[in-house]
């Protein structure tokens, strides 16, 4: 007699879940589907689902499919500790799947969102995406992970390694009525603290909690804040394609304008600066994929994900702008020109709009703001910069001029979007269900960044405002070697000053997810 | 190249390793750890004795799964035995013998280091006599190893100088169970945790060093009461009906107060005390010293609640459970017995769902109790009793003079007598007292003065790494032979994988040992495996409390572990000691009532050092973290000693969570602490985990030790805090008018025992 087998008899007897390697589970009927049920009043903390998990899946220690967070409250003795264990909530509208670019994500019929290991590049928006900050980048496999409810081990009627090692019995699989839980219980069972509102991706996991909880709970991790990832590739990409795309915008006005007025038709070689920025910038970004040689593959889920349709816009502007350059180069403009610009044109703002859209979770909290779409284009008014800089270049002082006040113009928005994120920190709404992670993302910026966001408080005034009106000051006091100087500044701290500002929108965009480990925080490597 | 550039374009995701095979015993598992048998074995960390399975893929462990049909643990384990086969993998292990060369630390071969160890261990004995050198031992090798190295130390060496880190965990739960019972060993079982209606725990936190036991204290628990009495508001004291915050140290009064409460009520169980106890009348009399409203100024628990826990603790079924928090105390002892007293005159002993129950730290700490050879006999004989010497002798065929007839000194006389240059030689088997023991600044002091350190171990512990020698063991998974748990249960552990390199089992390595010494043939002619020392074990144990003779390795294992006795009158063992068809084990058969005071604190708070430290563990860890250090799923979770500040006391110190603080008493300062503020823990106290040699708590604690069982007082210190903003320290009074008001209730307490000691 097997292990297994001695312990049926003993489980038939019990009905526990815990210790037991089999289970049964009732066959699923219409709008069923099996879930998480966690017991916060029967953890002890004791961390063997981590464990179990990791040796079940056999994943590297920092990998951690499930995780125990914990939070405390009251005064001695009247104390709570509690902690909460969570994995994947296998959620009925899946923010994970929905973001996918590479439709890496299925939802199984029996409720489990699985992860398709094979077709994931890596890009990591899930990770993003996720309220609960399940989904997890493995680097030794290049790709995405997550907790799959041990579904392999559910088919053949074996427990999953968290249910089968938790030794309170605090965690079980139930079987859920979708329609029931949306309608009714939801709200009551599928909350708990630090975690966002389950009706955000229609959560599946039941939490029980204990009964009158302190008024003030803390997790125990409040006061470690690690910074997010620096996405470096990611930096560059998206300033260098919003610059690329408010400098053709410029371009194509100029181009039209030159029909109408005396002014000088735009230079090749403006086209070609202007398409470089992107074509250099759009590729950089396959950099962050955990397998750049499947990045094509990121235009595969145009139909819900911001991503691939980002990837695709983008990659489509970026073609037109080559075209455009191209016919600059051979000298062929009239109707054509402006038709193949018009086109490239709309495709680029739908691109850096789909751009933003990606940023627009309800995880990040501080990415997810109107604002954000607004300074991924008022970022251009460096492309604008650099086409004026080319025209003094090319002694054309009043077309500089323009280009000059367009930038300031865009300069201000930007200065005023900066200004605004900067009360936006100071004060914190308190009503904000995401005050927790603005809090933290403001600490980031006052305490672990404050030399980068000091640089950029002075640094963004001077490349949008100051140097500009300078550089106008200058080519209208017939100063052309001081316009360029101002300009050419401009220019250079705009770039360092926009790429420093995209810095610290990652690295201090604090996700949502759950309270965590003294020490090791929300266990996220 | 290609292969970098491969990785770096993300062809290979690992989908082949990851995939899911099927496994005959526990279904899918991943094709990179599916073992190619399983090997049937017993946890080897805490006392709990968790059944388990170790997965063997290519020689190698790849799996530890718990054993569903275990009756400890049906089927679950702590995270550390879920991890425990990467243990045998950390990069600290021994893997080859060593002596000391020009003063580095030199593998060498078997032969030259017993050839070397016999020399300098022969020189010492000749010129200092054999009590010159001294061995102390653990609580982790497996009962055939405690049997054959007792036996080997105190017959071989005959060196009355031998004890083991049991004395800094256990020793006050044995002494204590003698006092009251005549001998050694835990009364109940882990069935009693969950069949109890109130389960009283002292001075443990289950949740946080017995897990496993958590399932059995948490099933039934409608019907059940479970009460904490801790300082601090541990993970355990969450799952409480009562949560008791009791002042450090005053279990004992608290104990007492609840016996006289139940005596002025009327609540014992007067046939029980009739039959079978003696000293009730003077017990009374002790315990009028101990009115409720008294006992509640000491123990800070009111005078309501007192009532209510003497009633609960009464009229029920009631189980008394603890560990180190009752243990590790300048009356330990006491305390035990004043836990037994209550047991005994409420009638809750022997009983289902009843009992006094001490949990074990160690996997085998009991083994070392039952055959161990250091605080006894095996087989719980006494050294004073001619009558056990002359039948120890003649079951193992041994001159009756080579029994020893009394215990030599125990671990912090060991260390006394090394500092005072009386003994020149030391063994350290499997311990590392350079993180254990308190007071390391006199411990290290006095370890100096050794002519030689030969130290035992499977890793590479602190104090390996001062030793002379080094002898290379193996450790759990890679030996053969049995735990005995915190219930008495002798499960058995099995050799899953080969020892790595040239290391050995401790039972090989003692065995090829002794063969340097002259009494080997008397003492192990013929025996060549654990085996063999488990067959003599069944032959002394015979007729004992802790008898094996009925067990055969078979039949434990069929069993899934044998609570002891184990004979004719209880083949497939004995569930709980002292039921009514079992005599206590004083000679007339009774069980003795221990009227113990409570003494303050020979070290309370004061202005200089106005904190009061306890220290204890942490679920992640064991013991010194040699092992769990090693284990990364762990270490993340606890990488370095933090120290629980309540926030009071953080204001008053001007220190955030995460800050660096340092921690001092009399004898010595630990800096770079973690703060962790927190409420778990009261004002004026504070909490640091003992594990890390990083941060080494033990610095700062006392030579203080129960006078009976020697066991340290690790767990109240009075310690000043030293922040950023306050180097120097604080003082928690404010000036003059609270400091008159605490000198008062100081003076106060002190009066009132000298009193109640005067009137005795």
């Amino acid at each position: 007699m097997s292990a297994v087998e001695s312990f049926i008899e003993y489980k038939a007897k019990t009905g526990m879940q815990c210790g037991s390697y089999r289970i049964d589970l009732p066959p699923l009927k219409e709008n069923q589907q099996y879930r998480f049920h966690f017991d916060a009043t029967k953890c002890i903390g004791c961390h063997c689902c981590e464990v179990a998990c990791n040796e079940q899946n056999n994943n590297p220690a920092q990998i951690k499919w499930r995780r125990v967070g914990e939070v405390e409250g009251g005064e001695f003795p009247n104390v709570l500790q509690m902690f909460l264990s969570l994995s994947c909530n296998h959620c009925i509208d899946p923010a994970c799947l929905i973001g996918c670019p590479t439709n890496s994500y299925i939802k199984f019929d029996n409720g489990i969102v699985f992860h398709d290991d094979e077709a994931c590049i890596g890009c990591q928006y899930c990770t993003w995406n996720c309220p609960y900050d399940v989904p997890v980048f493995d680097e030794s496999r290049h790709i995405v992970t997550k907790c799959h409810m041990c579904y392999d081990r559910i088919e053949a009627g074996q427990t999953p390694a968290c249910v089968q090692a938790c030794p309170e019995g605090a965690i079980e699989i139930e079987v859920v009525d979708t329609k029931k839980w949306l309608q009714e219980d939801i709200d009551k069972e599928g909350n708990a603290p630090f975690l966002v509102d389950a009706r955000l991706t229609n959560s599946t996991t039941r939490i029980t909690l204990p009964k009158n909880m302190p008024q003030a709970l803390h997790p125990m991790d409040e006061d470690l804040i690690k910074p997010a990832h620096k996405e470096w590739p990611l930096v560059f990409m998206t300033v260098l394609t919003q610059v690329s795309l408010i400098g053709f915008g410029a371009l194509f006005l100029g181009d039209i304008a030159a029909h109408f007025t005396n002014l000088p038709k735009p230079s090749p070689l403006m086209a070609f600066v202007i398409f470089a920025l992107a074509a250099i910038g759009l590729p950089l970004s396959a950099l962050h994929l955990g397998r750049p040689f499947k990045a094509i593959t990121a235009m595969k889920n145009l139909k819900t994900s911001w991503l691939s349709r980002e990837a695709a816009a983008l990659g489509a502007f970026v073609a037109g702008m080559g075209v455009v350059a191209l016919l600059y180069y051979l000298g062929i403009d009239g109707f054509l020109r402006i038709m193949v610009e018009a086109v490239t044109l709309a495709i680029g703002i739908y691109g850096i709009y789909a751009q933003s859209m990606i940023y627009r979770v309800p995880a990040k909290p501080t990415w997810n703001r109107v604002t954000t779409t607004y300074r991924f284009f008022s970022t251009g008014y460096i492309g604008t910069l650099i086409l004026a800089l080319l025209a003094i270049a090319q002694h054309q002082v009043n077309v500089a001029n323009i280009l000059l006040a367009i930038s300031i113009l865009l300069g201000a928005a930007q200065l005023y979007l900066f200004w605004e994120s900067q009360r936006f920190y100071e004060r914190i709404d308190p009503d904000n269900p995401f005050a927790y992670q603005i809090e933290r993302s403001a600490r980031l910026l006052r305490e672990n960044f404050k030399s980068l966001y000091d640089f950029r408080k002075r640094s963004l005034p001077l490349a949008a405002l100051a140097l500009p009106l300078l550089a106008i000051v200058a080519l209208n006091a017939g100063s052309v070697g001081f316009g360029f100087l101002f300009t050419l500044l401009a220019v250079v701290l705009g770039f360092a000053s926009e790429f420093v500002g995209r810095l610290l929108f990652y690295s201090t965009a604090i996700k949502t997810g759950m309270p965590g480990n003294f020490f090791a925080g929300s266990q996220r490597p | 190249m290609l292969e970098k550039i491969k990785n770096f374009l993300g062809f290979d995701v690992k989908l082949k390793e990851n995939e899911m095979v099927d496994d005959p015993i526990f279904g899918k598992l991943p094709r990179a750890k599916k073992p190619e048998h399983w090997v049937k074995s017993t946890c080897g960390y805490c006392g709990v004795g968790c059944g388990l399975y170790i997965g063997v893929k290519e020689g190698k462990a790849t799996l530890t799964k718990g054993d569903p049909a275990h009756d400890v643990n049906i089927g679950t384990l702590c995270p550390k035995g879920l991890s425990e086969h990467q243990m045998l993998y950390a990069s600290n292990r021994v893997l080859y013998p060593k002596i000391k060369k020009g003063g580095q630390l030199t593998d060498v071969r078997w032969e030259e280091a017993y050839a070397e160890a016999a020399k300098r261990i022969k020189k010492i004995q000749q010129e200092h006599g054999n009590n010159a050198f001294a061995v102390i031992s653990t609580g982790q090798l497996l009962t055939e190893e405690f049997y054959a190295l007792g036996k080997f130390v105190q017959l071989g060496l005959d060196t009355r100088n031998y004890d083991g880190n049991t004395t800094l965990c256990m020793a006050s739960a044995v002494s204590g169970y003698k006092q009251s019972f005549g001998s050694d060993g835990p009364t109940a079982s882990y069935e009693d945790i969950a069949k109890a209606e109130v389960v009283f725990v002292i001075g443990a936190n289950l949740a946080d060093n017995h897990p496993i036991i958590v399932h059995h204290l948490m099933k039934n628990r409608k019907n059940k009461t479970i009460i904490v009495a801790d300082p601090r508001r541990s993970k355990t004291s969450q799952l409480a009906n009562i949560y008791l915050p009791i002042k450090p140290r005053t279990d004992l009064a608290l104990l007492n107060a609840l016996a006289y409460i139940i005596w002025e009520q009327g609540w014992y169980d007067e046939r029980f005390i009739k039959n079978r106890t003696n000293g009730w009348s003077d017990f009374v009399k002790h315990i009028q010293h101990y009115k409720p409203g008294e006992v509640a100024h000491i123990t800070g628990i009111d005078t309501k609640t007192l009532y209510r826990l003497a009633q609960l603790v009464a009229n029920n079924k009631t189980l008394i459970c603890w560990t180190m928090g009752v243990n590790q105390s300048a009356q330990g002892t006491d305390t035990v017995s004043a836990i037994n007293n209550l047991a005994m005159m409420t009638g809750n002993i022997g009983k289902e769902g009843t009992g006094p129950f001490s949990i074990t730290g160690q996997c085998n700490a009991m083994g070392t109790r039952e055959f161990g050879f250091t605080s006894a006999i095996p087989g719980y004989r006494k050294f004073e009793s001619q009558k056990d010497r002359e039948a120890f002798a003649s079951l193992i065929d041994v001159p009756v003079e080579w029994i020893p007839d009394h215990r030599g000194y125990k671990y912090a006389d060991i260390v006394d007598a090394i500092d005072r240059g009386e003994i020149k030689g030391l063994w350290v088997v499997c311990t590392n007292p350079l993180v254990s023991f308190p007071d390391q600044k006199k411990l290290r002091r006095a370890l100096q003065k050794l002519d030689f350190l030969l130290v035992q171990d499977a890793f590479m512990s602190d104090t390996a790494k001062i030793a002379d020698m080094v002898f290379a063991a193996a450790t759990w998974g890679e030996k053969e032979g049995c735990y005995t748990n915190s219930e008495r249960r002798c499960n058995k552990a099995n050799k899953a994988v080969e020892p790595p390199a040239k290391s050995k089992s401790d039972f090989d390595i003692i065995l090829e040992f002794a063969k340097h010494f002259d009494r080997h043939d008397k003492l192990f002619g013929g025996w060549s495996e654990p085996k063999d020392a488990f067959e003599e074990i069944k032959k002394i144990s015979k007729n004992r409390l802790c008898d094996y003779s009925g067990m055969s390795y078979e039949k434990i294992e069929k069993l899934g572990g044998i609570q002891w006795p184990c004979n004719e009158k209880y083949p497939n063992g004995c569930k709980r000691l002292y039921g009514e068809d079992m005599r206590f084990e004083h000679e007339d058969g009774k069980a003795r009532f221990i009227g113990a005071h409570y003494k303050p604190l020979e070290e309370p708070p004061s202005q200089k050092y106005p904190f009061i430290l306890n220290t204890g563990r942490t679920v992640e860890h064991f013991h010194t973290r040699t092992k769990t250090g090693q284990i990364k799923i762990l270490d993340d979770l606890a990488p370095e000693a933090w120290i629980d500040i309540n926030p009071k006391d953080a204001k008053r110190l001007r220190v955030k969570n995460y800050d660096r603080i340092a921690i001092s008493s009399p004898r010595g300062k630990v800096e770079n602490l973690v703060v962790r503020v927190t409420n778990l823990v009261a004002p004026g106290t504070v909490f640091v985990p003992f594990h890390y040699n990083t941060q080494l708590i033990n610095m700062v604690t006392q030579s203080l030790f129960d006078p009976i069982s020697g066991e340290p007082n690790y767990k109240q210190t009075a310690v000043q805090l030293h922040s950023e903003a306050y180097p120097a320290g604080i003082s928690l009074h404010e000036p003059i008018a609270g400091i008159l008001e605490y000198e008062r209730a100081t003076k106060e307490r002190q009066s009132t025992f000298t009193i109640k000691q005067e009137q005795e």
